[in-house]
């Protein structure tokens, strides 16, 4: 769990520090390499300076940003069906790597999935049905704290899951394998 | 930081992100003291700060570069034999094998060089040129290391122009059991599986015979690969050469649905994946936990889940005027069950909870029997209930934790066959043994552990004399000199008559030990049980030892998903009504009266409490076969209907009322520490008396151990493991 | 040989399609897998002798403590010569009980060097070096010669079960090719009348003198030496005068 924690943090370190960058680059570039900026004398717009008082008030009110609240609660607007809401509990996890292969590529996302509903096999062709729109539904996230997002804005449940996956990293070394007094020695050497 | 979720529910599923983990804490504090001084190394000119004398691959891997490879692997020794994780090193004259190659300081490593390319695809193409063309046909075929890497590291033509294929070299297959079906042929000789069965399974019986493009790797003999971790080879291979023999030709890894689960076979409570195609499980592979089963599984844990397709209740019954067990709708049998339970004197009724039952349906079954007016929720495994009894959870705990038993020093085993109990704990012993040249002793039958071991002797009074410091062993000292000791007690124990009294003698050696201890936070003190519904029961407060209830008659027997037959309908009055709740037409089922069919732990959302306390769920990955339903809303409806209603009507709710007994129920994922071993102690002073018994285990040889409960008696892969392995035990290889 | 000229012949069939070489399968003439035979099955005891069981010792003392899987080759040597020149499977799991390895550890080891062999052999194990130096030099004639006297074919037992031949590849013995080896002996500058009348020695259990056949001692020239015939100089040759005592 702890580990998850510092997981968030580095993520939104590093989503910080990617988005500030790239802002700021483009700002300065505009201001200082683009002549024409320089020499052009500033535009005025007339609107701007004949408006009455109330008038430049009310430009200045919806000039400003819009402070959202919050807590936004899309389940009522999305359309999705109360018992998909209510009754729902999402499992946000990291993907296990596939024991069958040593590879770790796709699997550095956060996901989130349903819980698994009743199926059954199709008497016709034997293929298995569900009746749950949300069963195919996995969505990737790059940190967890997007996907509990997610999730509170679509008023799911959900919990996270994460068993310990990093180890220790201990040095291996192939010396080891003709250690002369350890028990490292391995017989098929 | 993460905010707290916001209803009751979310608290419940998820608590366990404020507490701070301290073991990892200590041994990070013990790091930083004694770390000596990195170097850096440049990979891909990303400069990395690894200790001296890891490797080129472990470095590559720290800033998040993978190099491929088919024979090095995190938890086996380096072999370097495949040569695909060459790379190129700054001012070195030819690539480097990155696997066993240790760093230099000031190392530039390029993993993506033209050079490094080109061996790579060198290596593959000498692979392939052995290599059959039968991805098709091939079980691999969809997971293969093999196909990956060809495609992402291989040529994109062929030189191989052999098509009559009479240079291909050809294998025979071996033979090595049931479980594991080879194709030698697609052997590329990594090695892994030797180093596996030498190194982590302990059984030597794995090697390459011959020589050059005559090499193979094989038994020699025929012989099967005896081990109760055998299945983990087939993970290993990188290639189809080991394939499971029971999940052979049946699906494509991109057919199957996954669902994250746990597994109950085992009291660790190993971390699975279950692999699903219309609705039927089709196999289990592990999943990473390194707290609990690192990346291994046990044998019965892999291939026992074919018994979750056999023998099963479908649909609920009840015994007809002839004797005869007949399908029945719910609603009769509920109300048959909720009768004879109404009709009977609290007293007289009796709840057996057995191996399998998970916390929900245990905790249903006793407020639901405690709303009767009765006390008698027992479980079928015994557990001595004087001195503390199981009032504090660290007498019937893993309380080292599975992890931490790697760092011990000194391990002591009372009775137990860790081997056979828990595969994956004498995994890590082994580990341990090996790496941090932990030394291990036994006291009890002598059993092959598959390590080296310190034989103390088997009689009881050892454990007494051990605990109070008179023995003359020489393993007492060793106990009272380690820095870390671990005394782990068998459950197998206590069922006997001195369970009591060995319980109360391992307690005071092991807190005696602990209390010497430099570091306070080093927990002695271990009781492995046997089954994964034991630590639960405990925690919701089941007594143990059905013995005096049964002798005292009961009208009404409850059994949920009681096998074990210590329940046997000898031992009941004749007209003793007996209520089997389980999934599986076992002994329990046998004696029944009324069946009621619940769910299999791959069918429910169940939270299972493992060895060392910690709460696990498993996740629904298929639907409970007929008219099975999850355990608790059975026991929840028959509880409506005998009038005693239960106040929880969803899994929320009865959550709710599992954390109201012990929040640890609900702390999914987490394992707290446990305190009051002094108080436990002292309450166990009473309780120990002389002991003169001798010390046996259940599960002795490997045929033992296949199966133990009603899903490995149903599979017919275990079946055929015991007999593979009788029959091995004839041959005289 | 065949095979290759058989898919010789097809890729002439087929040169209009598409031009393709082959290569002939390399073939080992020994299993690397263990089958059970009434010879050589693990119910059969094998204990080394009294004579050998000393040597075993002798063996075992000179390998340090921890290291004494080092013995094993020595060891399994020693098997096979006790057992008639060739090395059954209790033999191996003798040697392994005595190291205490696990006996896939010594399978390793038998099945890696050819020496070893793990099939009963003939009484004479004849090895004709069939390498060019000795095949330039006639070694097929050699060989041809064996098998017509022996009744036995590469890789195979005679019929009276005194002789074995293999076909090896180069003993060191270049200069005195073509050569054979029976056992531990060397048999050189062999005609194909030498080498009959060798097999004809062996079958009635004679010894050959082995050694060059040509009446050579050893690897010198045939015609006598070319240099370094006449005495050697004794000491302060070619010292400066001033240097002599």
């Amino acid at each position: 769990m702890l580990q998850a924690i510092s997981r968030v943090t580095t993520f939104s370190k590093n989503g910080l520090s990617r988005s500030l960058p790239i802002l700021s680059l483009s700002n300065g570039r505009y201001a200082s390499s683009d002549p024409t900026c320089k020499k052009e004398a500033p535009i005025i717009e007339n609107d701007a300076v004949l408006a009455l008082p109330e008038e430049r008030r009310m430009q200045n009110a919806l000039e400003s940003t819009i402070v959202v609240p919050v807590k936004v609660d899309l389940s009522p607007i999305t359309g999705v069906p109360e018992e998909h809401v209510k009754t729902r509990r999402v499992r946000i996890y990291q993907p296990p790597k596939n024991a069958m292969q040593s590879g770790t590529n796709n699997i550095h996302h956060w996901e989130m999935e349903f819980d698994n509903r009743q199926r059954w096999e199709n008497p016709l062709m034997g293929w298995t049905s569900s009746g749950d729109p949300l069963s195919n539904l996995k969505i990737q996230f790059s940190s967890p704290d997007e996907a509990i997002e997610h999730c509170e804005k679509n008023g799911w449940i959900w919990y996270i899951d994460v068993p310990k996956t990093e180890k220790d990293l201990r040095p291996k070394s192939y010396g080891l394998n003709f250690s002369w007094n350890r028990r490292t020695r391995v017989s098929t050497k | 930081m993460l905010r707290q979720p916001l209803t009751r529910a979310l608290a419940l599923s998820s608590p366990t992100r404020v507490a701070p983990v301290v073991p990892a804490a200590r041994r990070f504090a013990e790091q930083v003291s004694v770390q000596p001084e990195k170097v850096e190394v440049f990979i891909d000119d990303k400069p990395v700060y690894v200790l001296p004398g890891t490797t080129v691959l472990q470095a590559a891997a720290q800033v998040g570069v993978e190099i491929p490879r088919f024979c090095y692997h995190e938890r086996l020794a380096v072999a370097g034999n495949c040569r695909m994780c060459l790379v190129e090193v700054e001012k070195s004259p030819k690539p480097v094998a990155a696997c066993a190659m240790p760093v230099m300081k000031g190392m530039r490593v390029k993993t993506n060089s033209d050079l490094t390319r080109k061996a790579r695809e060198g290596v593959m193409e000498f692979l392939l040129v052995n290599h059959p063309l039968d991805c098709p046909i091939c079980d691999q075929g969809g997971e293969c290391d093999l196909q990956d890497q060809s495609m992402a590291f291989g040529s994109d033509r062929s030189r191989f122009t052999d098509i009559h294929f009479s240079g291909k070299r050809a294998v025979e297959d071996k033979d090595v059991g049931p479980l594991i079906k080879t194709i030698m042929t697609r052997c590329i000789h990594c090695t892994r599986c030797i180093r596996f069965a030498s190194e982590v399974a302990g059984v030597d019986d794995f090697g390459t015979t011959g020589r050059g493009t005559d090499m193979q790797v094989g038994t020699y003999v025929e012989k099967m690969f005896l081990s109760e971790l055998s299945g983990n080879i087939i993970d290993l291979c990188p290639v189809g050469a080991l394939t499971s023999k029971p999940y052979s030709f049946a699906a494509r890894p991109w057919e199957t649905r996954r669902i994250d689960s746990v597994d109950v076979l085992d009291p660790l409570g190993s971390n699975i994946v279950v692999a699903t195609r219309t609705n039927e499980v089709l196999r289990i592979l592990p999943r990473t936990n390194e707290e609990i089963n690192e990346e291994w599984l046990s044998d019965k844990s892999r291939f026992a889940c074919d018994g979750l397709k056999r023998q099963r209740l479908v649909t609920p019954m009840l015994k007809d005027s002839r004797g005869n067990l007949t399908p029945v709708e719910w609603e009769d049998a509920i109300v048959a069950a909720a009768r004879a339970l109404r009709d009977c004197p609290p007293d007289k009724i009796l709840a057996v909870a057995g191996d399998l039952a998970d916390a929900e349906a245990l905790i249903a079954l006793k407020d639901f029997v405690n709303r009767l007016g009765s006390e008698n929720t027992y479980t079928e495994q015994y557990f001595p209930t004087g001195g503390s009894g199981t009032d504090l959870r660290s007498s019937y705990l893993l309380n080292t934790k599975i992890a931490n038993v790697e760092d011990a020093d000194f391990v002591l085993l009372i009775g137990t066959n860790v081997r056979f109990e828990a595969p994956l704990l004498n995994a890590r012993i082994r580990k341990a043994f090996i790496h941090n040249e932990t030394d291990v002793a036994l006291i009890g039958p002598k059993v092959d552990l598959t390590y080296e071991y310190t034989y103390v002797g088997d009689s009881a009074s050892l454990v007494k004399d051990l605990a109070a410091g008179t023995s003359s062993n020489e393993v007492l000292k060793r106990l009272e000199s380690a820095k870390r000791p671990v005394v782990i007690l068998g459950a197998d124990q206590l069922k006997t008559e001195e369970g009591a009294a060995l319980l109360a003698y391992t307690q005071e050696l092991a807190l005696r030990l602990q209390d010497n201890l430099q570091d306070k936070e080093w927990k002695v003190l271990n009781v492995l049980q046997r089954t994964a519904s034991q630590v639960a029961a405990l925690d919701i407060g089941y007594k143990q030892g059905v013995g005096e209830a049964l002798a005292a008659g009961p009208r009404v027997v409850y059994l949920l998903g009681a096998d074990g037959g210590v329940v046997t309908r000898e031992a009941l009055p004749k007209d003793t009504v007996v209520i089997y709740q389980g999934h599986h037409g076992d002994a329990g089922a046998s004696i029944a009266d009324v069946v009621l069919p619940g769910a299999a732990y791959t069918e429910k959302r169940a939270t299972y409490v493992n060895a060392e306390g910690r709460a696990q769920q498993t996740l629904p990955a298929v639907t409970p076969p007929g008219l099975a339903r999850d355990d608790w809303k059975i026991i929840r409806a028959l509880s409506e209907v005998s009038g005693a209603g239960l106040p929880y009507d969803n899994l929320d709710e009865i959550r709710e009322r599992l954390s109201q007994v012990s929040p640890a129920l609900v702390a999914y994922g987490d394992v707290q520490a446990n305190n009051y071993f002094a108080q436990a102690r002292a309450l166990a002073k009473s309780l120990q008396k002389p002991v003169s018994g001798k010390l046996d285990v259940q599960l002795k040889q490997l045929e033992d151990y296949f199966m133990t409960d009603a899903i490995s008696r149903a599979s017919p892969t275990m079946a055929k493991c015991v007999q593979a392995v009788l029959k091995q035990k004839t041959s005289p290889y | 040989m065949l095979s290759s000229l058989r898919s010789g012949v097809q890729g002439l069939w087929r040169v209009s399609s598409r031009a393709l070489q082959t290569t002939t399968t390399l073939q080992h003439d020994s299993l690397f897998v263990h089958r059970d035979t009434p010879e050589d099955n693990p119910n059969i005891p094998f204990e080394f002798s009294t004579a050998n069981q000393k040597r075993v010792d002798a063996l075992l003392a000179i390998y340090p403590e921890g290291h004494k899987r080092g013995a094993m080759i020595p060891l399994l040597d020693l098997a096979q010569r006790q057992n008639g020149g060739w090395l059954p499977i209790s033999a191996m799991h003798k040697v392994a009980e005595i190291l205490n390895l696990p006996r896939m550890r010594v399978y390793e080891v038998a099945t890696f060097y050819t020496m070893f062999i793990r099939r009963p052999i003939g009484k004479y194990h004849v090895q004709v070096c069939t390498t060019t130096p000795c095949w330039l030099r006639g070694s097929d004639a050699v060989l041809n010669a064996i098998k017509e006297a022996t009744g036995c074919e590469v890789g195979g037992n005679s019929p009276c079960g005194k002789f074995s031949i293999s076909e090896v590849e180069c003993l060191g013995a270049c200069v005195n090719a073509p050569m054979i080896q029976v056992n531990d002996d060397y048999y050189e500058d062999l005609s194909v009348e030498d080498t009959k009348e060798i097999i004809e020695k062996l079958k009635k259990d004679e010894k050959p003198k082995p050694g060059p056949r040509s009446g050579r001692f050893a690897s010198e020239p045939l015609g006598g030496l070319t240099s370094l015939t006449e005495e050697p100089t004794g000491p302060g040759f070619g010292l400066q005068d001033g240097l002599k005592a």
